[in-house]
């Protein structure tokens, strides 16, 4: 039996039709849909636009066919960096994009996804020296030189690898 | 509003933070004050504490701190420590592998930064890539067994000295000189009984309904039962696995000798309050439970306070009471005096358990060499090494004989095997000689290690009349008339040793007499030789068709294997420079 279409509103109000089996990994919608029954009724996302939105349900089209992840799970889940290869080519998008999805993801409640944003940010932090981050994150360095140089030092051990 | 990492809350960058590495967070730490911020959580430190290292040097209570509340700890400054300890270990790892020269000095440092230094070297011990590999796998492994048993020494050594050890940490300790045994800390060998005997308290609460009989008898055919004591019919009975007590309570098959399944039941037995204690009947140790005072085992009070009478178990064959009565008629059928079968039949003390486990392990080991004797599953070394050791500790001044007898085997062991130990031979071995004429021997020896170690190696070209020298360091060889494989470790261009080994091994006889060049080689079998060229036939076989056990053993000599030569390359060019 094909699984019936659902319609997501977008905080930029455009209707978006999806399987709900799709939809569904996002725990948030799969527990309104639950609570709204058959009524056919769109879904509001009022927090994710459309195409912050089409991203996040071309990812969960991806995905609909995974086995459920086992919740919390910190060992399992959080040992590794490394990302599927369709998931590393899915987040080779502009940083603004980058941190939307991951938004989304973390307000959907899409575990998978977020984690797999996560461990992007974290293989562009990897290596990288405080200014080189600085630089590839846009970060403004608010420190006094005099907490500057102090930090600095407390984390000198870190330097050498 | 424009996103960015800035914009995202505490617990996303929380979550990235868990991913990343701890030097990682360190770095952007130092990038804004947010980030400065969100970095410096103590959960975040506790987090990389637990999850990046495993092992933890008992100074630290770890158990403890983790316990505690998050706040109480300095979790980053932990975390820190152990990170530098960590460099220390690849620093000083590094350097070993670098050169032949100042070894000993550098093994010491890594021990003396205690258990911490485990994780990293068991990280170097399981690399399979890198161009010094097998060096870095040989090196790192034989500190952590060297790291081993610098905690294992220090208990035999209390036991000597008359401070109480209990039979677990005492028995224990033979586990930490192998390396399959996967233990490398005496609280681990007693946190996996105490799994167990919460199993057994689980399903048989503790004893207060039962008569002191009662709960030794159902412990003993639990055990049994679970499979704890005794070994699995068909199986060798000398096996030397059956030896170690941590091994038979972690294996899957848990056999054991009736010493280690009799130690096995007197940890539970004790802990459930029984006062069982192994007991020394000649070739089959049983265990002897004695009532509490003012009872007999059945729990009636004993008349005028006499001590109740013990009871013996054999829980090696399962839940039976062996009657004293037989016991004696055993001792008597041995031809054992009177006298000296109350002896016979008392407790064994602890370091009387360790000598008689060191002797069944002799025993297994010379087992082995017998025709027809099966293969061990555990480092025969390392287990013969352990017999040693204590042998030496625990023998006792009225068997100074046996001392003198084992010391040369010890030695030797020692200086071709686990020459890491050095400080441990001079801390422990040394002194127990003081007075005899071994002592300079022992000092002696030792020094001339030092000696070796300190000085750099004597350059070896290939100028001059060595052009003519045909193989190379390296090179893997089949013996023409052994048949034995080795490898090359080093070359003379003309038989360099002794005129009585020359004559004893007939060198003259060869075709090119002791005029040719000669070869230090690493054969099969681990032992070093020294081979004339003429007998050398090179093979060039491919890594899988050589022996595991000399792959591992070359790591002492050699970086790694290369494929396209089929030779191993050289880790002693300050030696070899041509090779």
């Amino acid at each position: 039996m094909a699984s019936p279409i659902i319609t997501l509103t977008s905080s930029d109000g455009v209707d978006i039709s999806v399987d709900r089996t799709v939809a569904e990994r996002s725990v948030l919608i799969k527990n309104m849909l639950e609570d709204l029954g058959d009524s056919g009724e769109a879904i509001p996302i009022p927090n994710v636009n459309e195409a912050v939105l089409k991203k996040v349900i071309e990812w969960c089209d991806h995905h609909k066919n995974d086995p459920p992840t086992a919740g919390d799970d910190d060992d399992t889940r959080r040992k590794t960096t490394d990302i599927d290869e369709w998931d590393q080519k899915f987040m080779q998008v502009d940083q603004e994009m980058l941190f939307e999805v991951i938004l989304a993801a973390n307000y959907l409640d899409i575990k998978a996804l977020l984690d797999v944003g996560c461990k992007t940010v974290a293989n562009m932090i990897k290596g990288k020296s405080p200014e080189e981050i600085r630089k590839t994150f846009n970060i403004q360095n608010d420190f006094t030189p005099e907490e500057e140089d102090q930090i600095r030092r407390e984390n000198e051990w870190a330097e050498d690898r | 509003m424009l996103q960015s990492l800035e914009c995202l809350p505490d617990e996303i960058l929380h979550s990235i933070l868990i991913l990343s590495f701890p030097t990682d967070a360190a770095a952007l730490q130092q990038t804004s004050r947010r980030f400065g911020q969100v970095t410096s959580e103590p959960l975040l430190w506790r987090h990389y504490c637990r999850h990046h290292y495993r092992f933890w040097d008992s100074k630290h209570n770890i158990v403890q701190k983790l316990a505690s509340q998050v706040s109480f700890v300095d979790w980053k400054a932990l975390y820190t420590a152990r990170h530098r300890v960590h460099q220390s270990v690849c620093r000083l790892l590094d350097g070993i592998l670098a050169c032949q020269t100042g070894r000993i000095e550098k093994f010491r440092a890594v021990i003396d930064l205690g258990y911490d230094a485990k994780d990293t070297l068991l990280w170097h011990s399981q690399v399979t890539t890198g161009e010094d590999h097998l060096a870095r796998r040989y090196y790192a492994q034989a500190l952590l067994t060297c790291l081993h048993r610098s905690i294992a020494i220090p208990e035999w050594a209390k036991l000597r000295r008359g401070e109480p050890v209990s039979y677990e940490r005492a028995m224990g300790a033979f586990d930490l000189f192998i390396l399959q045994s996967g233990f490398g800390d005496l609280n681990e060998v007693q946190d996996t009984l105490d799994r167990v005997l919460s199993q057994f308290i689980a399903s048989h609460g503790t004893s207060e309904a039962r008569t002191p009989r009662e709960t030794a008898l159902l412990l003993a055919s639990w055990l049994r039962d679970m499979n704890f004591t005794g070994i699995e019919s068909g199986l060798e009975y000398h096996a030397l696995e059956h030896n170690f007590l941590g091994l038979a309570i972690k294996s899957p098959g848990h056999n054991s000798l009736p010493l280690i399944s009799a130690v096995i039941y007197c940890y539970f037995a004790q802990k459930i309050g029984l006062n069982a204690r192994p007991c020394g009947f000649p070739f089959h140790v049983h265990v002897i439970i004695s009532p509490p005072l003012g009872l007999d085992m059945d729990g009636k009070s004993t008349p005028g306070k006499v001590p109740g009478s013990p009871m013996y178990i054999d829980p090696f064959r399962g839940a039976r009471e062996t009657p004293i009565s037989d016991l004696r008629d055993q001792l008597n059928f041995l031809g054992t005096p009177d006298t000296e079968q109350d002896v016979f039949l008392g407790p064994l003390e602890v370091s009387e358990t360790v000598i008689r486990c060191s002797k069944n392990i002799l025993n297994s080991i010379h087992s082995l060499t017998r025709p027809g004797g099966q293969s061990a599953s555990v480092d025969v070394l390392g287990a013969k090494y352990a017999a040693l050791w204590s042998i030496m500790l625990l023998a006792g001044e009225t068997r100074a004989m046996e001392l003198r007898h084992q010391l040369p085997c010890l030695m030797e062991l020692f200086a071709t095997e686990f020459p890491s130990d050095i400080f441990l031979v001079e801390k422990y071995i040394a002194p127990l000689f003081q007075g005899l004429f071994e002592h300079e021997h022992i000092l002696e020896s030792l020094h001339v290690m030092r000696a070796v170690d300190e000085i750099p190696k004597q350059v070896r070209k290939r100028s001059g009349e060595k052009k003519h020298i045909r193989f190379k360091v390296g090179q893997v060889f089949q013996h023409r008339r052994y048949f034995y494989r080795a490898i090359i470790t080093g070359w003379d261009s003309e038989c360099d040793a002794g005129e009585q080994w020359m004559r004893r091994m007939g060198i003259d006889r060869l075709q090119a007499g002791r005029h040719q060049s000669f070869y230090h080689v690493l054969a099969e079998d681990r032992s070093m030789r020294y081979v004339a060229e003429e007998n050398i036939e090179l093979i060039f076989p491919k890594l899988d068709d050589l022996p595991q056990d000399l792959i591992m053993v070359a790591g002492k000599h050699f970086k790694r294997w290369d494929a396209a030569s089929g030779t191993f390359v050289s880790n002693m060019r300050d030696e070899y420079p041509d090779d």
